[in-house]
């Protein structure tokens, strides 16, 4: 049947390529690597100055047409490519060594541009899939955290296929900090339908993770990853790209005999990081907590010939979260068909992948259907929280099955099971991304591509709250919850390729095209409400309502288009000094004309010192780097001049939606950035580092600024205002001590240190209209925690409510009042810190000795601060925390001076509390902990045994902190947007995990 | 050659494709889910909608905890009407003076967004053109905003919205001179147009019968007279006497009471029944069961943990030794008397045609032409109450000159017991002094306006009267004192930082510092008479 397939292709080719010229006859070989002699599948041969190629095969075979005079050039990733002329033989075999220099590397930049690494004029960090997939996570973001400088991962406290927040050199935007995600060249679309913002929690179902579209993506699909870490690099890319872009590559069909690839990898989580209870309460919180599990699966079947080439992924998760109930079920594909159509002219790239999730009972933070509440909270003599597994009892007045609890039940607390099982979540997320790439090659210089992708999200989410859940949260007959929200993308480009010589010494690379993107959202959200409710009781459907206005149905659509030109050109001078020029143009619809038009350029120079001047036999690489960018943002769908919305059955809404400051028109933001770096590298490759430094700027932000409800009846109104800037440095070295025919070992250290001021959160030429003292990130609500933006501090400013202290530190407890600390006070608090870390350190060492492997990854992040207002909880409402039962005494003083002494429980039962003293409950977040291990072993097998490839791993991931002053994990966060960062409230106690992963190739 | 045709034709396809880039892109920004401009402009209900977000946030429906935190705790059990049960924030809230400000915030909040915005758009679409339409909104924005200005002083009213003076505050005194100004407005231009239905569509309390809307506006005028008969007495003199001898008089009978019928549920429904967050007050308990009064039951029903009495708690409880925590505070006080469910109906009570027959009756005490006799007014307003609920026995009340509150007593913690802190009789008696007869006049009234808490604390601290429990635990630091008990609310964060310097111009309007403790304007401190 193969056979038959390769003739068809054979013959039309032949049909096809009438032009050939010369004679052309067959040339076959086999590929080694000069270190190990083994041979080297996936190398790619190319005829020198044609697109006309192949790759080797399993057993490093290949065949091509080629002529005699013809240069043939082989190259492969992570070593020396290597040009062979074509001679009388027909047989040419070669050895390739390896590329410690990864000089002439390609690397894959902004729009699917290729360069080679050492004309890079900013910063940028590569990861490959062996590196990324050490110790695989549901969401592959989550394995960057310590592997790029200046690249600070922080997981949500959502449990498995929770979200991850990435932030690329600081916080600059009052928006969206994340980076753009790229696959393939096409920016991916990455909507969280909702990010918590309360401290409260939602009553509208808790605070919940709205998830991202990165844990929809097969870990094992992605190729390699490459980190734009500035605007220098993202440029291309315009507004979307503003905080950095991530480049993922993924695997593609190889020629070659068809090759399977299967990998299955389980973990087991245990709750490792929370504050410390007593001994009653700790019996209680390990009762409730399970060991969770986490089950990977992946297949792969990639293969084909030289004309058209298959590849084709499953994967499959199933996990268990700590919190019973809490599952996770995820399965993905991904099919890409590569072809060379008319005599490799054209190459034509299609994919679809698509992936279903579904996750029941997501772990949500904050007060409300938190079955932490409860869990902490217990606190009985007689009985323990298992007791209550027997969650319900019949209430004879009602006949119906009633919560059942030690105490009566709040508005924040209810029994755990009842909420797990009476109160169930369940989120049903989908993605298809559907892409189409055609690219036809003109001539040697000069070539085409047209791109189109949709891109579609659905996320559903439902919540069924059972009759006699806490009447805050639900009336006497329940309530039910459904939100539905779908998103789509289309995205379009055609763009012009030219690599063309322009002298002997000139070359220019340049792309120019065009893109056109739109997007569309739509929401459906239906609640039966706090007041509504449901006719007859546990049904839970939308025709059960009752009909009154205090049922919630609401719908919004959306639709947002853009449409850009861009143009790069990098020009190499003798490939020694490299200077690169960007622009790019968009158009948008989010703002009226004729503001609509933004303009970004970027330039950037690069000097390859060891090849301008002789450094001596010790250096082996060196260049300095220097680039400057200027990137814009535009604004979401329907900002600027909203409609008032109406409420169901009651009327319209009574205030206006946020609109911009009456008399202003609003611009887009503006972001400048710069960045200088050097790379040096020694010892033939055996020692090198990386060091750059950068500062960012962004102005004219869109605040929706807090103004009197006197002058705008909403309270806030749109302006432009802020001035941030980030300036940092960024650090990277490796270096390989050890290298000889058995035992190697590489290290690698990352450093980064990232500084943010706010210059100003005032607007333009309205002074004295509003003058706002501050911009709110998280808002205080009816809790004592709030984040804000304040002119001279930075983002990520944390503040509580702070107790008054005399000159010697003590504490002002006046009877039964404690005193509040009211100096420089921000909506009522105090500043305590700030969430984000002073400088953080990546460490990971790989050693391999014979068929052995060990990884090892320690990650620290230095400085800043953390509130937890857990603890805050715990010791207001119960007497469950470990120093409260302990004799300890606090020293307190009256208003007069007198001091006395109050006992643990008393001081802190008077201090806690979520609307407390939590300026009592702040730590520092400095934290060092063993991120990843990692040990391998990859077994000898017999040239003829069924599969080609065997290896496993014992693979642990957050096993210990060697410090950590914070009750809870610092790096675990209850948001993954802007707002509750630095602060715990509640959030899932992040896990130890350890496990297997098995590797099979076949 | 080729290969350069080929390349200028890509890039003139470029060219051309960038060239339509912008065109009209606009078109596709908005989302079509919510109500333009025109499609409001249909059957006029981009006037018309906007009447009911107002009725509603005078005493704000929805949600409920916005209610809570808009008046519930805070003048509903300043006023001595009720209190709650737990003690919230450890015991440490505005029901023992440490005043939470992330609370109060609402005070202000709920009526600036949902109220005045919505007024001024109003009277900007039909000031000229529609007269009677703006003369209910102006109506409805005054009876919005004294209670604004009754809880913290100055407030932000003439220079609302005027980008020239934004946020400005006008003095207490410059804002009851505007209310009176308003009204003038509105009876002038509803008595041109009496018979008009044009409000019809849009009235959730009289059906769109102007006439009763004059005479609200009247009933409130004379309300405000009567709250600066101490600091103004020439000024309240002419106001009250107006409204008294306006054509179409003040509220006369029980349907003339303004009330709100929304479809809601009345937010005390929710925070009694659901949460369990208010419960009686013992001044109530005292003064109802002393005088042997048939609304209680109407007004509150039987202690569940005592059954047969009608049970209230002591206001201003810390969190008291031997509970662990709130909570459980709580669960030894929710058992005391709720609310019955005549209170909870969806129509929310404002202004009651009972308590205008009080107001005459002290305007008959200054001596006000056009008020009548003082006990025939007093006498009235006792029955129109009994009526109101439906409670019998009004006669016999009306004659008893032995009864006086009870002496109160807390069955769960002895130390909250507090004696009756007056004498005073139901029966009116002409040869008493005016202080005694207000004393009368105004605990009746007090009693007659429950659940309306706001009026009943501005009332208390203008009189004195009536004698109600001060709270058990002060955390004010001192800022207030325990016997005068709380003045007003001070200014909200919100305000102070986004609007900072014209709230000090404001603090400077007052008699004292931004506190709890400073009066207000009103709020003379002087004897009655």
């Amino acid at each position: 049947m193969k056979k038959i397939y390769t003739v068809l292709i054979a013959v039309f080719s032949f049909v096809l390529t009438m032009n050939a010229q010369a004679q052309e006859k067959s040339i076959t070989g086999t590929v080694t690597s000069k270190s190990d002699g083994a041979t080297l599948p996936g190398v790619s041969v190319v005829i020198k100055g044609t697109t006309k190629g192949t790759e080797t095969d399993f057993d490093g075979k290949y065949t091509i047409k080629a002529s005699e005079g013809d240069v043939l050039s082989f190259s492969f990733l992570g070593m020396k490519t290597k040009e062979v002329t074509v001679g009388e033989s027909n047989t040419l075999n070669v050895t390739l060594e390896d590329d410690s220099d990864q000089l002439d590397e390609i690397v894959v930049t902004a729009l699917g541009v290729k360069k080679t690494r050492k004309s890079l004029t900013y910063a940028a960090q590569d990861i490959n899939a062996a590196e990324l997939n050490t110790v695989k996570q549901t969401n592959p973001m989550n394995s960057l955290s310590g592997k790029v400088a200046g690249l600070n991962i922080t997981r949500s406290s959502s449990g498995a296929g929770g979200s991850v927040k990435v932030v690329l050199r600081g916080n600059s935007s009052i928006g969206n900090n994340q980076p753009l995600y790229v696959i393939d060249g096409i920016p991916l679309q990455n909507p969280s339908a909702s990010q918590p913002g309360d401290t409260f929690g939602d009553v509208n179902g808790g605070n919940k993770d709205g998830g991202d579209a990165l844990s929809l993506i097969n870990p094992d699909d992605i190729e390699s990853l490459s980190v734009l870490k500035g605007a220098s690099a993202s440029a291309l890319y315009g507004s979307a790209g503003l905080n950095g872009v991530i480049l993922i590559t993924t695997k593609s069909g190889k020629n070659g005999k068809f090759k399977v690839n299967a990998n299955s990898n389980l973990t087991v989580d245990t709750a490792a990081y929370y504050m410390d209870f007593n001994g009653d309460a700790e019996k209680n919180v390990d009762s409730f907590f399970q060991s969770g599990f986490s089950n990977i699966n992946s297949i792969t079947v990639s293969g084909g010939n030289e004309k058209a080439q298959t590849y084709f992924s499953y994967g499959n998760t199933s996990s268990e979260g700590i919190i019973p109930t809490n599952k996770l079920n995820q399965h993905t594909f991904n099919v890409r068909e590569t072809a060379q159509l008319f005599n490799d002219k054209l190459k034509l790239n299609a994919s679809i992948m698509g992936s279903t999730q579904s996750i029941k009972n997501r772990p949500v933070s904050g007060l409300y259907f938190n079955p932490l509440v409860g869990v902490y909270g217990f606190e009985s003599d007689t009985e323990s929280l298992s007791d209550y597994e027997n969650f319900e009892e019949l209430d004879t007045n009602r006949n119906v099955m009633a919560q059942r609890w030690f105490r009566a039940t709040s508005d924040i607390e209810q029994n755990p099971y009842w909420i797990l099982n009476r109160n169930k979540s369940s989120d049903t997320n989908s993605k298809l991304v559907a892409s189409l790439n055609l690219n036809y090659q003109v001539n040697e210089w000069l070539a085409l591509q047209a791109r189109g992708t949709y891109d579609r999200s659905q996320l559903d989410y439902e919540r069924k709250i059972y009759a006699t859940t806490e009447a805050t949260l639900a009336p006497a007959n329940g309530r039910y919850m459904f939100n539905q929200y779908d998103y789509t993308q289309y995205y379009a480009d055609f763009i012009a390729t030219v690599n063309k010589n322009l002298s002997e010494k000139v070359n220019l690379n340049a792309v120019v095209g065009t893109s056109t993107t739109r997007n569309t959202a739509e929401t459906f959200i239906a609640d039966s409400g706090t007041n509504g409710g449901l006719q007859f009781a546990n049904v839970f459907a939308f025709q059960n309502f009752n009909a009154n206005p205090q049922v919630n149905f609401s719908q919004q659509s959306f639709e947002s288009r853009s449409n850009s030109i861009f143009m790069s050109a990098t020009f190499g001078f003798s490939e020694k000094v490299f200077v690169d020029v960007t622009a790019r143009n968009d158009w948008t619809s989010t703002i009226p004309q004729p503001n609509n038009s933004f303009f970004y350029p970027s330039i950037g120079a690069t000097g390859v010192l060891s090849e301008l001047f002789d450094l001596g036999e010790k250096v082996s690489f060196a260049k300095v780097r220097a680039s400057y960018a200027e990137v814009g943002s535009g604004f979401g769908p329907d900002q600027i001049s909203p409609n008032r919305g109406i409420l169901f059955g009651g009327g319209v809404s009574p205030v206006d939606p946020i609109r911009p400051f009456p008399g202003t028109t609003p611009k887009p933001e503006r972001q400048r950035s710069f960045e200088i770096g050097t790379e040096w590298k020694f010892n033939n490759n055996r020692l090198g580092f990386d060091i750059g430094y950068y500062r960012t700027s962004t102005v004219n932000q869109y605040f929706a600024v807090p103004v009197s409800t006197t002058v705008v009846s909403s309270g806030v109104a749109g302006l432009n205002a802020g001035d941030i800037v980030n300036s940092g440095i960024e650090f990277t070295a490796f270096a390989i001590p050890f290298q000889n025919e058995d035992f190697e070992w590489r290290t690698n250290v990352n450093f980064a240190t990232n500084k943010n001021e706010i210059l100003s959160i005032s607007g333009e030429d309205l002074d004295g209209l509003i003058s706002p003292e501050f911009f709110t990130i998280s808002p205080k609500g009816v809790n004592t925690f709030g984040s804000y933006l304040v002119e001279g501090g930075s983002f990520g400013d944390i503040y509580a409510q702070v107790v008054k202290r005399d000159e010697n530190g003590t504490p002002i407890v006046d009877g039964d009042a404690v005193i509040m600390d009211e100096e420089n006070l921000v909506d009522g608090l105090t500043k305590v810190g700030n969430a984000n870390p002073d400088f953080t350190l990546g460490w990971s060492n790989s050693f391999k000795y014979k068929n052995f492997s060990l990884n090892l990854m320690i990650d620290g992040k230095f400085g800043g601060e953390t509130v937890s207002m857990t603890e805050a909880i715990v010791e207001g409402f119960s007497n469950n925390s470990a120093r409260e039962t302990s004799n300890s005494n606090v020293t307190v003083v009256d208003l007069a001076g007198n001091e006395s002494t109050l006992t643990a429980q008393e001081y802190y039962g008077k201090v806690g509390g979520r609307n407390g003293f939590t300026g009592e409950y702040v730590y520092s977040a400095t934290n060092v902990r063993l991120a990843e291990l990692a040990l391998g072993y990859t077994f000898n097998l017999n040239n003829d045994s069924f599969f080609k490839n065997v290896r496993a791993s014992l693979v642990g991931n957050n096993l210990f902190f060697f410090y950590k002053d914070a009750p809870h994990d610092p790096n675990v966060s209850l948001s993954t947007g802007n707002a509750l960062q630095g602060v715990d409230v509640l959030g899932l106690p992040s896990t130890r995990s350890l496990g297997l992963n098995i590797n099979l190739t076949f | 050659m080729k290969n350069k045709i080929i390349l200028y034709t890509c890039l003139l396809a470029i060219t051309l494709i960038s060239s339509s880039c912008s065109d009209n892109l606009e078109q596709y920004n908005v989302n079509d889910r919510n109500i333009t401009q025109e499609q409001l402009e249909v059957d006029f209900q981009h006037v018309g909608s906007k009447y009911k977000p107002i009725f509603e946030s005078i005493y704000q429906y929805a949600p409920a905890w916005s209610y809570q935190l808009q008046q519930n705790l805070n003048a509903d059990v300043y006023s001595g009407y009720m209190t709650n049960p737990r003690p919230f924030v450890a015991g440490a809230n505005n029901t023992t003076y440490a005043l939470v400000s992330g609370w109060n915030g609402f005070i202000w909040s709920v009526p600036y967004s949902n109220v005045m915005n919505n007024v001024q758009s109003i009277t900007e679409l039909t000031g000229d053109d529609f007269p009677t339409l703006n003369a209910v909104a102006l109506i409805l924005k005054v009876s919005a905003m004294h209670r604004v200005a009754d809880v913290f002083g100055p407030i932000v009213y003439s220079n609302f919205g005027d980008l020239e003076n934004a946020g400005v505050y006008d003095s207490q005194q410059e804002a009851y001179n505007a209310f009176f100004a308003d009204l003038d407005t509105a009876v002038a231009a509803l008595s041109a147009n009496l018979d008009s239905q044009r409000f019809g569509a849009f009235d959730l309390s009289y059906g769109g019968d102007y006439t009763k809307w004059v005479r609200l506006a009247n009933s409130l005028r004379l309300r405000l007279a009567i709250r600066i008969s101490k600091v103004d007495p020439a000024k309240a003199k002419s106001e009250g006497e107006k409204a008294l001898s306006q054509a179409q008089g003040v509220m006369m009978a029980n349907d003339d009471s303004f009330f709100v019928n929304s479809a809601l549920d009345h937010p005390l429904a929710v925070i009694d029944n659901s949460w369990g967050d208010i419960r009686m007050n013992a001044s109530m308990e005292s003064i109802l069961s002393g005088y042997s009064d048939s609304r209680i039951g109407s007004y509150f029903t039987e202690s569940t943990d005592f059954p047969g009495e009608f049970k209230g708690v002591r206001n201003g409880l810390p969190l008291q030794a031997g509970y662990a925590d709130e909570l459980a505070q709580k669960a030894a006080y929710v058992g005391f008397s709720g609310f019955n469910a005549n209170i909870k109906t969806p129509k929310v009570q404002l202004m009651t045609a009972s308590e205008v027959y009080f107001l005459k009756a002290e305007a008959a005490l200054r001596g006000w032409s056009g008020a009548g006799d003082a006990q025939s007014n007093y006498e009235s307003g006792i029955m129109m109450s009994f009526d109101q609920h439906g409670a019998s026995g009004a006669a016999n009340y009306i004659a008893d000159n032995t009864s006086t509150p009870a002496n109160y007593v807390d069955p769960v913690n002895n130390e909250n017991n507090a004696l009756a802190l007056t004498s005073n009789t139901v029966a009116w008696d002409n040869g008493a002094d005016n202080e005694t007869k207000l004393e009368k006049i105004i605990t009746q009234k007090w009693i007659a306006m429950f659940p309306e808490g706001q009026e009943a604390w501005s009332e208390f601290r203008r009189t004195g009267y009536p004698k109600i429990f001060p709270v058990v635990s002060n955390q004010s630091g001192g800022a207030i004192d325990t016997d005068i008990q709380i003045r007003r609310i001070p200014f909200v964060d919100s305000e102070k930082s986004t609007n900072a310097d014209n709230v000090q111009t404001a603090t400077s309007f007052l008699k004292g510092p931004d506190n709890g403790g400073t009066r207000l304007w009103w709020d003379t401190g002087a004897p009655n008479f």
